[in-house]
């Protein structure tokens, strides 16, 4: 969205690097990712784009042996300065992953949880509320209002994954972080989850890290490539799929590699 | 070429139905040790759960018994039965000598007096009435009915007499013997004499030992594993400490009897013999069963669910106390319970703690002295008497019907409760 003329910066990355253990993962990597847009991640597997996108909600906390330097600025805010209090950050960004993975609990109880523990909920009423406005807003609440108590396992693939991203939504984060969310999907359900994205963009910076170059081309507006742990080129996705600067990324959206 | 691939593929095929061959015969084997093991002890210890009795005609004699007339309660619960039961014995051959009438006594348990008192007190009018009376028959004259006992043998290698047998074969024909369900079996607490042996004491005491063991054992090891398996660094110190659970959960248990005895009896002089101490050295054992089934089961939580909830916000601890420990207690209960029915059938560990001790009172609490089931089978088996034999195998079948529900409650729990994720 362009305010005045000016994009917006919502996250603002400053010479990040990444290691697991000893061996390198990301090298300087500078990105800026514009607000209520879609930013693609592309790259061939193991490139660091996962990598990339986890440092944005300091998931990469969890795996023991990573570290990560440099500046990631959301906000005006450095995450990964010390007194950054990670459930803060991680209630104003959300995450979708790779395979849908519902909690084993109740189509409900998986969208209530975040507000429970946010505590954004006074009444009954207003969590009924989330709920349903959650789905709505997932494109998921006509196919399961009448068994929002069943579990939600037992929904399908598509439609688990957008109870994930109504999940995500349902604490109203600013970004929303998408790992290949549409990889253990079929093409019918894909379709869906796409029209979603384009949709939640009014609301939510998006950033989606996705294998398949048609879907980078068809919903977002702004593309990067990584190759072997480098930022090799950004900018719009118009101007990286028809006009690329670099030859890697010309080979790679060729279909030459990757 | 071609015949050399047929060959091969000839080869490959016999190769599997050999091993199929191979495979089906050790489960065969198996389960014939199971079927002989099986039907030894049923075929020795169902006679165990059927007691013979004597019946008996007993005359009220108020003189026999020493009371006035019209005895009020208290005097006849004081009364003096003793003469009267001998000469109740006494009056089934009038015509025996001094030596024929102590035969003639041995046909009964010692109990026959206190048989004889309960039948007046619960109907006092029978004073100076005859009725029959049931009386617990001796373990030897139990045997013989049974058909346990080889009447041929010589009668000095008998511990049962001609003269006795004799009586009692005449009882038999005037059908004064009756087989009757063994109550006492579970009623009665152990004694010296098998007819009267029950497992009333060693059955309590093993529940509440286990109760003790429980109450110890599970929350420690729950909170233990959680640490160690969802907040412990991993560094060498911990992987020390993992190797070591491991450890212990090999150490023989004998070991740790001697534990309970060199500290909690020794150093803290908890009380000899009881389900307490008994309890406690059991949940040692038990710990390391514990704490392996809940960091197996927490492990299989799969961490996307982990990932779920960090990436929605939750603390380590919400996480951790919300979603994963939840999903894996199905598996840590069902260690749990095996971890239990293993230290049910534990016999080293307490007889080192003093539960082998003779106990003739039932406990009423973990601190009373009490034997347990597995014990029980051991002293049991350690009597010469003929009428133990039987009960050791009933003892057996009970402690296995234990072990069975217990195993079959952890099955259930598991199934039940597992939650499937996609």
């Amino acid at each position: 969205m362009k305010k005045n003329g000016v994009k917006m910066i919502k996250i603002n990355s400053k010479n990040v690097d990444v290691f697991y253990g000893k061996k390198q993962a990301l090298f300087n990597i500078n990105l800026d990712i514009e607000e209520n847009q879609v930013t693609a991640l592309i790259g061939p597997s193991g490139c660091g784009k996962s990598t990339f996108l986890r440092c944005l909600n300091r998931m990469n906390d969890v795996i023991d042996i990573c570290r990560v330097k440099g500046q990631i600025i959301i906000n005006d805010f450095d995450i990964n300065d010390k007194s950054c209090d990670v459930v803060r950050l991680r209630e104003k960004i959300g995450m979708v992953f790779q395979k849908p993975n519902p909690f084993p609990k109740t189509i409900y109880e998986n969208i209530s949880y975040g507000p429970t523990i946010h505590g954004m909920a006074q009444s009954k009423n207003e969590m009924d509320e989330i709920v349903e406005n959650s789905l709505k807003k997932a494109a998921l609440w006509e196919e399961v209002k009448d068994r929002l108590h069943e579990p939600g396992t037992g929904l399908s693939g598509g439609q688990q994954q957008r109870l994930c991203i109504a999940r995500a939504i349902s604490v109203k984060p600013e970004v929303i972080l998408m790992d290949e969310p549409c990889s253990a999907l079929d093409p019918i359900a894909t379709a869906q989850i796409e029209e979603l994205i384009d949709e939640l963009k009014k609301d939510h910076t998006i950033i989606i890290v996705t294998h398949s170059m048609a879907q980078a081309a068809r919903v977002s507006q702004n593309t990067g490539f990584f190759h072997l742990g480098e930022l090799i080129e950004h900018g719009s996705t118009d101007k990286i799929f028809k006009n690329p600067e670099n030859k890697r990324t010309q080979d790679y959206i060729t279909g030459r590699f990757g | 070429m071609n015949k050399n691939k047929e060959k091969l593929l000839n080869s490959r095929y016999r190769a599997e139905k050999r091993f199929q061959f191979y495979g089906k015969s050790a489960i065969f084997l198996a389960l014939l040790f199971l079927t002989i093991f099986i039907f030894k002890i049923f075929s020795t210890g169902y006679t165990a759960f059927q007691k013979t009795w004597l019946i008996v005609p007993v005359t009220f004699d108020a003189e026999t018994m020493y009371l006035d007339e019209n005895p009020s309660k208290e005097d006849l619960e004081d009364a003096d039965y003793f003469d009267l039961a001998l000469q109740t014995m006494f009056n089934l051959d009038k015509s025996a000598s001094e030596k024929q009438q102590n035969d003639l006594k041995r046909m009964v348990s010692y109990f026959f007096e206190r048989e004889i008192k309960r039948e007046l007190l619960n109907d006092p009018s029978l004073i100076g009435k005859t009725k029959d009376v049931y009386l617990t028959a001796s373990d030897d004259l139990d045997q013989v009915f049974k058909g346990n006992y080889p009447r041929d043998l010589p009668e000095d290698q008998r511990r049962v007499t001609d003269y006795q047998l004799k009586i009692f074969d005449q009882l038999v024909e005037q059908g004064r013997v009756e087989s009757k369900f063994n109550l006492s079996f579970f009623t009665y607490p152990d004694s010296r004499e098998a007819e009267l042996a029950g497992i009333a004491s060693s059955f309590m005491g093993s529940i509440f030992s286990i109760l003790v063991c429980l109450v110890i054992a599970f929350p420690v090891a729950v909170l233990a594993a959680i640490y160690l398996e969802e907040f412990a660094p991993k560094n060498r110190f911990t992987d020390f400490i993992e190797v070591n659970i491991n450890n212990l959960a090999a150490v023989p248990s004998i070991v740790f009897g001697l534990l309970g005895l060199g500290i909690l009896l020794a150093v803290f002089q908890l009380p000899r013999s009881t389900p307490l101490v008994g309890g406690i050295t059991l949940s040692l054992m038990t710990l390391p069963t514990i704490i392996i089934a809940c960091r197996a089961s927490l492990k299989a939580v799969p961490p996307s669910i982990r990932e779920a909830a960090l990436a929605m916000g939750a603390s380590k601890m919400q996480t951790t106390m919300h979603h994963t420990v939840p999903l894996s207690m199905p598996g840590t209960l069902s260690g749990t319970i095996i971890g239990l029915a293993q230290a049910l059938g534990e016999t080293a560990p307490l007889i080192l703690i003093g539960m082998v001790a003779f106990v003739n009172t039932i406990p009423g609490s973990p601190l009373d002295p009490a034997a347990s089931l597995p014990v029980q089978i051991y002293i049991w088996a350690e009597s010469a008497e003929r009428g133990f034999v039987e009960k050791v195998s009933a003892c057996i079948m009970v402690l296995l019907g234990f072990l069975i529900i217990m195993n079959l409650f952890a099955q259930i729990i598991r199934h039940k409760f597992e939650k499937k994720w996609s």
